[in-house]
């Protein structure tokens, strides 16, 4: 009995109220607290600002992910994703000390040395590059000895094998691959090397997303178009932000013929298929990142403006700037402490929209071959040049697009959760 | 009788006869209302045109040396400045701009034949409308149906996959939409053509009166021709129509969720009547509103896409017009096809409005 009275405290306990309890703990903490109240929106916006950090992190330093830069020529063209670029072999028969396809050069009369090939193969052509440069070497040296092999060519792997093996020709240039499989066939043949005499590796890896039209590795390319993309995301939002949100303050804040004349104009860009106003300063303009910048930023312009403009007839009609003009606020003040603060907001979420929006418009002109130079690794660029190889190289065209995705969506994403956060009424739709 | 000509009756007949029948027996405030739109468009018209006119002419950068590129001489580009007008003083360049936007007569094209631009722009307008007509449809069909869907089975399976769908077809780049069905249904499966209108030898049997072919086909009885037409219109109507859904879903499902919980709805549950027809009978009615307000919105981000759909699939349309002819350094005519955009995008918007006004009688302005 005694125990239990002594239990009870002597003073009372400190009346804790969930502000206070917020006041105590740290900015990171609160927003990792904040998911209680938000749910899944909460989780969306923490995910994608993630992603979003990440294509950040991938646009500023390249180089960190990708192996290649993007103009360099890999390898072959037209390698699938992961395919194990093939190496051309010489086979030669075992008893000559045939190591390079410079130990074939002969006399400038003499008779030009035979070579076999697999019809449809690939080799021929890198027989017929490999021959043209010694060649070229031979004749710089000047010392009277050409390459000039003429290719005969077989329909089966086996004939031409055989023709070595008879003697009919000097050596066939076939792919490292297919001769460990018919070797035990041909004793008298040996595997003689590369083309060039140099060491074939056989540890040479695929390209993750394979090799485009003109052999540049295409994961290279995706990586750094990123920084274009993001580029223009950013910065033409920035700009159409910059001009879109004054312009509304003031038409709102003022009102009257100003109003009513930025209004029109910002309700008839407003009303016009952006695409198509932007390929048109992107037309006169010409290519260039600055140009398509300003292109699309000129379309969002509006959307910055109709926002602001809204919020800001809302706002000036509240008590507190009413409080404010009574007690002798300057215009200046009211517009800066009262009503800037309370668009801040809904600016916060058009620009994440409008980033995602931004990067489509831009990916859209590269495409149609406006607005950016075609040497630059871009997206839509690259897009638009797998087109042409759809039957053969679809992997040109999937990956890029993917990378649009991904980037838009994170974006979308971010804004998505965004809007319900800050606009609870909507939450519940 | 030119297409053209046969084009404007299709389309204006059935427009005059409804705007007649609206003024015959629509309400006083109704036909002040369609009046007052019709009034307004004018205007808009105007200050859309002279957005273009501006741009083009104001921002830096000079077509003509632009289009002769390094071998054209300084008396050359001079000539064909003079030639095309550009000497002249700004205001009086306008005032031919305007002029033209009135009479449709844009002059003749800088490259090509030189034909007259508004003949060209006559034989692409019809595969334009036959490809967003249908892209339409199938995005207000997905869209309706979808959203009433995932409001009616809300927080349940469907209604996230239909939440995810809106979100992701958002963020797909449409060209790139268009290259993945192309690959997937024309080059992997082989099942649908995946560039053109018609097959180019069937094409040669059809006879064309209005330019679109799914009508041309169908008056003239040219079955084999009809089948071939539907066929080459499924993958792009599929592109550009799923990308307009998305944001239809969205739309629908919060309307209709919005209604849901209206007193009448309530009422209407309360004397037993079942939730199918509660659903698509009373709250997708009443949902539908906003839903049409969409359409007149979306006017603009459906000929920005007909624009790449059209690039990508090859389809002769407006579209790629306007593409062919930058490409080219057309200048006159790229004028030209931006013009006639922006005066479309009014007419759809003044037709979306006055539709708007009939089908929801608590409009009255």
């Amino acid at each position: 009995m005694d125990t239990n009275i002594e239990k009870i405290p002597t003073t009372p306990p400190d009346e804790i109220t969930w502000e206070d309890d917020l006041k105590k703990v740290g900015l990171l903490r609160r927003l990792l607290r904040a998911r209680k109240w938000y749910g899944a929106d909460w989780w969306f916006v923490a995910i994608s600002s993630l992603a979003v950090l990440f294509f950040i992190l991938v646009a500023i330093f390249p180089s960190w992910f990708a192996p290649y830069t993007p103009d360099t020529l890999v390898g072959p063209r037209f390698l699938a994703p992961n395919e194990i670029p093939a190496v051309s072999v010489l086979i030669a028969p075992s008893d000559s000390t045939i190591s390079s396809l410079k130990d074939l050069a002969v006399d400038e009369n003499a008779d030009r040395p035979k070579v076999a090939v697999v019809m449809g193969a690939s080799t021929s052509g890198d027989l017929n590059d490999t021959a043209k440069q010694i060649d070229a070497d031979l004749i710089s040296e000047g010392n009277g000895l050409r390459l000039r092999p003429v290719i005969e060519r077989y329909d089966s792997l086996d004939s031409a094998l055989q023709a070595v093996a008879d003697g009919t020709d000097a050596v066939a240039v076939i792919e490292s691959t297919e001769f460990a499989g018919v070797s035990q066939n041909y004793t008298s043949l040996r595997e003689a090397g590369s083309l060039t005499g140099e060491v074939v590796s056989t540890s040479t890896k695929g390209f993750v997303m394979g090799t485009n039209d003109i052999g540049q590795d295409i994961y290279s390319r995706l990586i750094y178009g990123t920084r274009i993309a993001l580029i223009i995301g950013f910065s033409s939002s920035l700009l159409s932000l910059f001009l879109g949100v004054p312009l509304g303050l003031l038409a709102g804040f003022i009102g009257g013929a100003l109003d009513r004349l930025l209004s029109l104009v910002m309700d008839s860009l407003y009303a016009f298929p952006g695409l198509i106003l932007a390929i048109a300063i992107a037309a006169v303009l010409g290519p260039s990142i600055l140009n398509i910048i300003i292109a699309i930023s000129v379309l969002y312009i509006p959307t910055y403006y109709r926002i602001v403009r809204g919020q800001t007839l809302t706002v000036k009609e509240e008590v507190y700037v009413e409080a404010a003009r009574s007690i002798g606020a300057r215009r200046s003040e009211i517009l800066g402490r009262y009503i800037f603060p309370n668009v801040i907001p809904s600016v916060a979420i058009i620009f994440s929209v409008n980033v995602a929006d931004a990067i489509l418009t831009g990916a859209g002109l590269s495409f149609l071959g406006l607005g950016l130079p075609p040497t630059i690794a871009d997206w839509g660029i690259d897009l638009a040049r797998g087109q042409r190889f759809i039957q053969t190289a679809p992997w040109m065209i999937t990956f890029p697009g993917l990378a649009i995705l991904l980037v838009v969506l994170a974006f979308t994403l971010m804004g998505e959760g965004l809007t319900e956060i800050f606009n609870p009424k909507l939450r519940d739709r | 009788m030119p297409p053209i000509t046969l084009l404007a009756i299709i389309i204006g007949v059935p427009s005059i006869l409804l705007l007649a029948y609206v003024f015959i027996r629509g309400t006083t405030g109704l036909r002040r209302y369609i009046l007052t739109r019709i009034v307004l468009t004018v205007p808009m018209v105007f200050i859309l045109g002279s957005l273009v006119f501006f741009i083009m002419r104001v921002l830096p950068g000079d077509p003509v040396s632009s289009a002769l590129g390094p071998k054209g001489t300084p008396e050359m580009i001079q000539q064909i400045r003079t030639q095309l007008g550009l000497n002249d003083p700004m205001i009086v360049q306008y005032g031919r701009f305007l002029g033209q936007m009135v009479t449709l007569k844009f002059g003749n094209s800088l490259v090509g034949g030189h034909r007259p631009i508004i003949d060209e722009m006559s034989e692409r307008f019809p595969a334009t409308l036959e490809l967003i007509i249908p892209a339409s449809i199938l995005a207000l069909v997905v869209g309706i149906y979808g959203g009433t869907l995932a409001a009616s089975r809300r927080k349940k399976a469907t209604d996230y996959a239909f939440r995810i769908y809106a979100v992701v077809i958002y963020s797909v780049p449409i060209f790139w939409l268009g290259l993945i069905l192309q690959l997937f249904f024309g080059v992997k499966l082989g099942w649908l053509p995946i560039s053109g209108r018609i097959d180019p030898i069937i094409g040669t049997t059809l006879q064309t009166h209005t330019n679109l072919y799914f009508i041309d086909s169908l008056i003239t009885g040219n079955w084999s021709a009809l089948g071939s037409v539907v066929l080459h219109l499924i993958l792009p109507t599929i592109t550009l129509g799923l990308i307009q859904s998305g944001l239809f879903v969205r739309i629908t499902r919060a309307n209709v969720i919005e209604t849901l919980q209206a007193d009448y709805i309530a009422a209407a549950r309360a004397r037993g009547i079942r939730e199918k027809v509660l659903i698509y009978g009373h709250a997708l009615k009443n949902a539908m509103i906003p839903v049409i307000t969409l359409i007149g919105l979306q006017v603009a981000i459906l000929l920005a896409g007909a624009v790449l759909t059209e690039t990508v699939f090859s389809w002769p349309g407006m579209g790629s017009y306007l593409v062919e002819r930058i490409s080219a350094r057309d200048y006159t005519a790229v004028q030209s096809v931006i013009t006639v955009f922006a005066m479309l995008v009014a007419l759809i918007s003044l037709a979306v409005d006055v539709i708007y006004s009939l089908v929801d009688p608590r409009v009255r302005y």
